[in-house]
């Protein structure tokens, strides 16, 4: 058989062929691609008919192939077993053994990784050090390669609650070891139910362990592996100080945790899923920030106030590996208070004497706005959790002073939403009918995706190799700007919201990602521009909060299409006509599929304030379809329903007088103000848009009579003209975005009809 | 270190009988023997030099292979009389040869595919002896998975079209 360039390309076509399924559609991708070149088409005929011909001979399992088969898995996964074996042999070390320039003293700690020791250091400093040898086998050189790649890292954090880790090293028998400052204490949650410490006490320790995660981050540095057992609490002067040990070890060894066989095989060595985040759990490797840590402390919170893990860790481990992950990423663990309804009466009673209180009372305390702090920690999405660890201390602050918090139960849809996202296989089947189409056209691009393929993976690896470079510089970035945002979360809360808004101004990072933390600062402060006339600064904060309020990629709500409101007006007011246009784009690519009406009636107002070219026209069609839909034949019967309704019509009037059906745009503007709700704001712009209409259809009358009407309404808001925003308004009398609406609107019909320049004070 | 081996040996041992339980009765090859050949072959070609997984998924493949071929090629030789040094492939129909025989036949031509394009014959050893899925194979040979699969639905056709000219 040769092997020239000739049949190089009867693979080709072979190998795109085998992308169909049904014959026909095989057949006819076969015409296509022969064009009438028999020979050729014959030859990957054979290929085909010799392909599965094989499948039917040979493919059958025979038991002889198939136990092959799993014996060579398992002679593959041999060095892992190998390695177990030779860590299983006695320890190597011994008390009063010397350990490179550390004397073994006293073992004190034995974990499923490894054993702890008190150790003595004699030089260049006399001093008592804890030394933690690693159990497993594992490449120590690459562990300790890791570990020097973050040890200046490690060396610039300075904390009372973080314990020092100083050295790293290989012992005789070749296992890696950890040196780090002896800490003399026990795990946290035994010291609190040792001491019988109330959730009050509890929950002071734990800020403070916030404040120690919230120092490691700012230096760059993710700790991974919170858990209590590396959370020990020591007494300085009687009083309690919890110390965060291991900082740099869990990174160091993550070689072997992204390793399923080892998984499998020892789970000892994990030992921790049931503190391990979702994205951590998802093993993706280079995919874990500091808000894994943050959901790690949501954990630690959970068991210090109900003595339990959201997920039981044995339950966990024996489900086995994929299961395990499944819930770590996708089920919603008990709320804390809700946790304590499923214990058996004894234990609720122990978990609640130990916390100093009765189960009752725990109940009560747990419900409610500690509820709602601990599940935001353990958000499955990590733009849906606190964004920094200090967020959460703020925010237990607050519970603690009774203040309002930043938790909040989750809305109904947001719940709906997460159901259907549950649910995707089953709405995936109807976009299956679709993949056949575009198959074609994958296929016809073959040779150029192949050659693609060999670039992108190089290029893959090129962003590989320098994130791993840039990731302690971006880290610290990205910590220092969600910081930064905490803080101004912080300052919005008091009623400091000049300080806010300086924050986010020499906020020179950009946004790593959206937030619904960083989209409430950047709202907030948009709105305050707003009200101090700054039209320039609040379009800069409005940009920035549509990109971080993103997180919701669906239309069902129409939280973000309302965010666009706020945005668009204020663009067009300061002059920014780039940015508008920009987001106009945007919004459309977003938003052009939706179904939902409210977010098309939006979608539609934002895009259409100022004349709109064909393509943005063309683009909208489908949307204005969908609110058309929605209230052809429709009688509202509530209040609110009218309300809505009613801007329906107004953004299907706007939206037929930008397309130049002027006629279309009357018949809508009057059913607009057909409706018995009597908004200001779209009054005035339903007014406006017949003015503008009936200029159009040539009947200046008509036109100047509802030009009246609508100007009478803005300059009744707006008498000194548009400075700056006083009241941001409500539903009833008309939210100021729609106010600057309806002012622009005015400002292009006013010359239009009376050529007077109206209006511009 | 030496003092390792039964250790790991009796736990691969443990591993494929438990497995081998479940498959049916009628074959005659013991998972003892399979673990015990591939073991040795491992051991005495290479030390304990397995420093990446890769090696080990290809020496594994390689191993069962070879222990099935033998199997096989023991088998056919009673069953033909003995005597026989290879198995006379111009008396099967391939619709009525034997497990064995066919084993044998996608071997022989595989050895012809290592000698024209080996890297495809590898793919074909990982995955055809080796059980491995794609995946583990593009992660093996560092190459995409998508290649991966190209490689072994060509590599399919090729050995069928070989075993039929050889017919």
């Amino acid at each position: 058989m040769n092997h020239g360039a000739a049949n190089e390309r009867v693979e080709e076509i072979f190998c795109a062929a085998l992308e169909w399924k049904v014959p026909a559609e095989r057949r006819n991708f076969l015409d296509r691609a022969c064009r009438g070149d028999s020979p050729l088409r014959s030859a990957v005929e054979e290929m085909l008919e010799a392909r599965s011909s094989f499948e039917k001979a040979f493919g059958q399992e025979q038991p002889a192939l198939a136990s092959a088969r799993e014996i060579s898995k398992a002679l593959a996964a041999a060095p892992d077993f190998h390695q177990q074996m030779v860590s299983e042999l006695p320890a190597g070390e011994e008390v009063g053994e010397r350990i490179g320039p550390y004397k073994l003293l006293q073992k004190i700690g034995e974990g499923g990784c490894g054993s702890v020791y008190m150790a003595e250091q004699e030089v260049p400093v006399r001093r008592r050090v804890a030394v933690k040898v690693i159990k497993l086998g594992m490449d120590t050189k690459s562990v300790i390669a890791r570990f020097e790649a973050e040890r200046q890292a490690l060396a610039i954090m300075d904390h009372p609650n973080i314990a020092h880790v100083l050295d790293a090293g290989a012992t005789g028998t070749g296992r890696p070891y950890f040196v780090m400052e002896l800490v003399r204490g026990i795990k946290i949650t035994a010291y609190c139910d040792e001491n019988q410490l109330d959730s009050r006490q509890r929950l002071d320790l734990f800020i403070q362990v916030c404040h120690a995660l919230q120092h490691a981050h700012q230096k760059g540095i993710i700790h991974r592996d919170i858990k209590p057992s590396n959370v020990l609490v020591t007494l300085h002067d009687g009083v309690p100080v919890p110390k965060v040990i291991d900082f740099g070890i869990a990174k160091a060894i993550e070689g072997k945790l992204t390793n399923q066989t080892v998984f499998t095989a020892y789970d000892q060595f994990v030992g921790t899923p049931a503190y391990m985040s979702p994205e951590q759990a998802e093993m993706s490797g280079l995919d874990v920030d500091t808000r894994s840590d943050v959901y790690g402390l949501g954990v630690l919170l959970y068991e210090l106030l109900t003595g339990k893990t959201p997920f039981d860790q044995q339950e966990l481990l024996q489900a086995g590996w994929e299961e395990m992950r499944r819930t770590l990423r996708e089920r919603e663990p008990h709320r804390p208070s809700t946790k304590l309804d499923g214990m058996r009466a004894e234990e609720l009673t122990q978990t609640a004497i130990h916390r100093h209180s009765e189960p009752r009372r725990l109940k009560l305390l747990l419900s409610g706005d500690l509820d709602w702090i601990v599940m935001k920690a353990l958000e499955k999405d990590r733009r849906r959790r606190y964004q920094t660890a200090n967020s959460l201390a703020m925010d237990i602050q607050r519970y603690l002073h009774s203040e309002p918090v930043i938790a909040r139960p989750p809305s109904r849809l947001y719940r709906f939403q997460k159901l259907v996202r549950r649910n995707q296989g089953v709405f995936i089947g109807v976009g299956a009918v679709s993949v056949a189409l575009i198959a074609g056209l994958a296929i016809s691009s073959w040779l150029f995706v192949r050659e693609r393929e060999a670039r992108q993976e190089q290029a893959h690896l090129r962003v590989e190799a320098e994130q791993a470079r840039g990731n302690e510089a971006r880290l610290r970035g990205e910590a220092e700007a969600r910081a930064k945002l905490a803080q101004a979360a912080v300052f919005l809360s008091r009623g400091k919201t000049a300080e806010a808004d300086l924050l986010v101004e020499k906020l020179q990072i950009p946004l790593a990602e959206p937030s619904l933390e960083a989209a409430g600062v950047f709202r907030g402060l948009g709105d305050w521009n707003v009200t101090q006339g700054r039209w320039r600064t609040a379009g800069d904060r409005f940009l920035k909060l549509v990109q971080a309020n993103q997180v919701d990629k669906s239309d069902m709500t129409d939280d973000a299409t309302r965010d666009l409101l706020r945005t668009g007006p204020t663009l067009v007011v300061a002059g920014d006509l780039t940015n508008y246009r920009k987001l106009v784009r945007e919004t459309i690519r977003r938003f052009a599929s939706t179904q939902n009406p409210v977010a098309g009636e939006q979608v539609i107002k934002v895009s259409l304030i100022v004349p709109a070219d064909g393509a943005t026209i063309q683009s909208l069609l489908p949307l204005a379809g969908v609110v058309q839909q929605s209230i052809s034949g429709t009688v509202p019967d509530t209040a609110k329903e009218t309300y809505m309704v009613a801007w329906r019509a107004f953004a299907l009037s706007l939206f037929e007088y930008r397309r130049g059906d002027f006629t279309n745009a009357v018949i809508w503007g009057q059913n607009c103000l057909g409706y018995g709700d009597h908004t200001p704001t779209r009054i005035a712009m339903s007014h406006l848009i017949m003015a503008l209409s009936y200029q159009q259809l040539n009947q200046p009358a008509l036109a100047r009579s509802e030009l009246a009407l609508g100007r009478e309404l803005v300059e009744a808001k707006f008498p000194h003209g548009l400075e700056k925003i006083t009241e941001l308004g409500s539903d009833a009398s008309g939210f100021w975005h729609d106010w600057i609406m309806a002012y622009l609107l005015l400002r292009e019909a006013a010359p239009a009809i009376d050529g007077a320049a109206a209006f511009v004070k | 270190m030496e003092d390792l081996l039964p250790l790991v040996y009796n736990e691969l041992r443990n591993l494929a009988a438990a497995r081998m339980v479940r498959e049916s009765q009628g074959h005659t090859l013991q998972p003892t023997a399979l673990v015990h050949e591939a073991w040795l072959r491992l051991v005495k070609d290479e030390g304990r030099t397995w420093q990446n997984r890769a090696y080990f998924f290809n020496a594994a493949a390689e191993a069962m292979r070879r222990i099935l071929i033998e199997h096989a090629r023991r088998k056919s030789r009673l069953k033909h009389g003995g005597g026989q040094e290879r198995l006379n492939i111009e008396e099967i129909e391939l619709a009525e040869a034997s497990p064995d025989e066919k084993l044998l036949l996608v071997n022989d031509a595989l050895q012809q595919l290592e000698a024209e394009n080996p890297e495809r014959a590898r793919i074909v050893v990982l995955k055809y002896f080796g059980g491995l899925t794609n995946k583990e194979v593009a992660e093996t040979l560092d190459m995409g998975e998508r290649s991966v699969n190209r490689h072994w639905d060509c590599a399919k056709a090729w050995l069928f079209q070989n075993v039929r000219a050889q017919l």
